[in-house]
């Protein structure tokens, strides 16, 4: 099928064949390696609700955690697993930097 | 309001009498939950209703509308509102009004509460129920609002008593003669939430009891009940924190079965929204409300025998 | 003048006092009490965004995500009372934010995410009919001026990093280790029933879905993916998205 849809400008005719087989294909049922490549169901959960957070008086209140001037973190998950061509590690450069004020 | 028929089918089939106050049965029921959809479609739980946040479901599809609308089949629904805002210093959102009213059209839930409290100003929403001082100038905007909102969704809506941590020195008014007035002059009912009264109550030393029996209990439609955590204010004083993260405390069930007394058979839904336990474990907890609800039952009927 | 505004001022800056006119039944400072509100609000909007982004926490860990989190929740608080729909604007926040730089494909994984969450919610729609599809088919001229009409849910991501690898790599499919980031990948974010489906596009596969998303004509559509890319396979590419349900309705121009 492809071979004969090389040219850009498409005719009508190969679009009606590239449509017609395709509608013959997808009424087949979905091959093992469309399920591979399917992703999972969602465990999305309802995000509105009437009770106060788990956490205590204390959390989120501290003024470290939150006060841009006096950024202090750095990624530290799974991205440091990741290969980086660039790194001359080989990985994830990770360093901190001071964030512009506001 | 939908016409109710004196028997329907419960979920497992039998005809069962049905007494209606606000139009949820005089039951037990769960909050909704998406981790237990599936779980409830399969076993079709023998519960009185189950109640969702109106905000999770104001959605245009997906998944969410796909099992309500099953289950809504299956069970009576109560629709709980927790950001229309009503103790706001602005006016409502007239879209979410219009949202709210075309939930309410397609699910036909049979009942519709939300809090006094507030959570959004100045366009933003800060998911939370905030609290509000007691006085002439909030009891008047309180009763616009649901006026304005009783108008809007067509229909009577329940108010629920918040759980709070502070108090506001401009208060005039204590918080059950504050609601007891709004009720009277807004036609609205009362969700009577024992956990809130039991948890402002510790907060604020005052008595659950004598709050609960100074509002204006003839109007409750539904109760709630929750689990709370402990913390403790600058003093050291207990500090309860309205989380819905725990089992139901055993002074919340005496203050509720306290609440049963002078109210009779109500509904009851028994709220949990964070460290939600497998369904059976809250399926135990409905249990345990519906037998106090059976006591409530049968006081009444040796009262009148 | 407004007691809320000023409630709210000091909900979001950890520095403010607490607001005047606090009182407690003891005579303690309620600054401790406000800290509650405080906290179920600083910390249910960054669970929100925790919820919508997942993989984009993992990358960069808990506790980067949640102070990054809450830079951006203070400088732009949900204008929704729906949280299913806060966080439109974390993507093109996180490409601005100094300190995530050393993960410059963190954005787009969150844009990722961001469709993912949107396709869960978005309105439901019947796939095409075949015989719709047999009708466009009996007039063959007609066929390249009609417009698909895409499943509501339907996204499509066109990135400079592997975003599919990267986020399939989470979700246990594949070694995160052997994933080239640098390695341009486009995906296609659909519900099909209850799920979100997330699939890698193959060059000219994202031209053609996003020309269609775009309502271009089918003839057009498909002449920009041989374009991009020449031995472009359209036929399983219009198979995928039958099979999908991607593709919710065929319209003539003059019905449109």
């Amino acid at each position: 099928m492809s071979k004969s849809l090389t040219s850009t400008a498409l005719s009508a005719t190969a679009l009606a064949l590239a449509l017609g087989t395709a509608l013959t294909l997808s009424a087949a049922p979905a091959s093992a390696a469309d399920d591979k490549e399917k992703c999972y169901g969602v465990a999305m959960k309802g995000k509105n609700d009437c009770a106060a957070g788990p956490g205590t008086t204390c959390a989120g209140t501290s003024k470290t955690d939150h006060q841009g001037n006096a950024w202090k973190y750095v990624p530290k998950g799974s991205c440091e697993k990741t290969a980086s061509p660039t790194s001359p590690t080989g990985f994830g450069q990770l360093a901190a930097f001071k964030e512009k004020k506001a | 309001m939908t016409m109710q028929t004196p028997f329907e089918l419960s979920a497992r089939g039998v005809p069962v009498r049905r007494t209606y106050s606000d139009g949820l049965p005089n039951r037990a029921g769960l909050g909704l939950k998406p981790q237990h959809f599936a779980e409830i479609l399969a076993t079709e739980p023998d519960l009185g209703f189950f109640e969702i946040h109106a905000e999770n479901y104001l959605v245009a599809g997906g998944p969410f509308h796909h099992y309500l609308h099953r289950i809504r089949d299956r069970y009576p629904l109560s629709i709980h509102g927790v950001g229309l805002s009503i103790g706001a210093e602005g006016p409502l959102d007239p879209t979410h009004l219009d949202r709210l009213a075309t939930l309410l059209d397609r699910y036909q839930p049979q009942s519709f509460s939300e809090h006094l409290a507030w959570s959004t100003h100045g366009g933003a929403f800060f998911n939370d129920l905030l609290p509000l001082p007691y006085n002439r100038v909030t009891l008047d905007r309180v009763c616009d609002h649901i006026d304005r909102t009783q108008e809007h969704l067509r229909r009577r809506m329940l108010l629920e008593n918040p759980a709070t941590y502070i108090e506001f020195a401009a208060s005039t008014l204590d918080e059950a003669a504050f609601i007891a007035e709004i009720v009277q002059r807004t036609g609205c009912g009362l969700l009577l939430d024992v956990n809130n009264a039991y948890v402002s109550g510790v907060n604020h030393r005052r008595d659950p009891q004598a709050y609960i029996a100074a509002l204006p209990l003839s109007e409750v439609g539904e109760i709630h009940l929750a689990g709370f955590a402990e913390d403790r204010d600058a003093a050291g004083a207990p500090l309860l924190i309205d989380t819905h993260g725990a089992a139901i405390a055993a002074a919340v069930w005496e203050l509720y079965a306290f609440a049963l007394e002078r109210l009779g058979p109500t509904p009851t839904l028994i709220e949990r929204d964070n460290d939600i336990p497998p369904l059976s474990v809250l399926l135990a907890e409905a249990r345990c409300a519906e037998r106090w609800i059976g006591y409530a039952q049968r006081d009444r009927l040796e009262i009148s025998a | 003048m407004s007691d809320q505004r000023l409630f709210v001022a000091a909900l979001f800056d950890p520095e403010a006092p607490c607001p005047a006119g606090l009182t407690a039944w003891n005579g303690s400072d309620p600054a401790r009490r406000f800290a509650v509100y405080r906290n179920n609000v600083v910390v249910s909007l960054i669970d929100a965004l925790a919820d919508t982004f997942p993989v984009t926490l993992e990358l960069v860990g808990e506790e980067f995500f949640r102070a990054m989190a809450g830079v951006f929740m203070r400088a732009a608080p949900p204008g929704s009372v729906l949280l299913a729909e806060y966080g439109a604007g974390f993507p093109a926040f996180i490409e601005r934010f100094e300190p995530a730089r050393s993960v410059p494909y963190l954005a787009d994984v969150a844009r990722l995410e961001l469709l993912r969450v949107r396709a869960f919610h978005a309105a439901d729609a019947d796939p095409i009919s075949p015989a719709r599809i047999a009708r466009a088919l009996a007039d063959p001229e007609r066929l390249p001026a009609l417009r698909a009409t895409c499943h509501p849910s339907l996204g499509v991501l066109r990135s400079d990093y592997a975003v599919v690898s990267l986020w399939a790599a989470h979700q246990g499919h594949g070694d995160l280790a052997q994933v080239d980031p640098f390695v341009p990948e486009s995906a296609l974010i659909v519900r099909v029933g209850l799920d979100v489906q997330v699939l890698a596009l193959p060059p000219g596969g994202d031209t053609l879905v996003a020309s269609l998303a775009d309502g271009l004509p089918l003839g057009q559509a498909a002449a920009l993916a041989l374009a991009a890319r020449e031995d472009f396979d359209l036929t399983a590419h219009l198979a995928l998205l039958l099979r999908m349900g991607a593709l919710t309705a065929l319209v003539q121009p003059t019905e449109a």
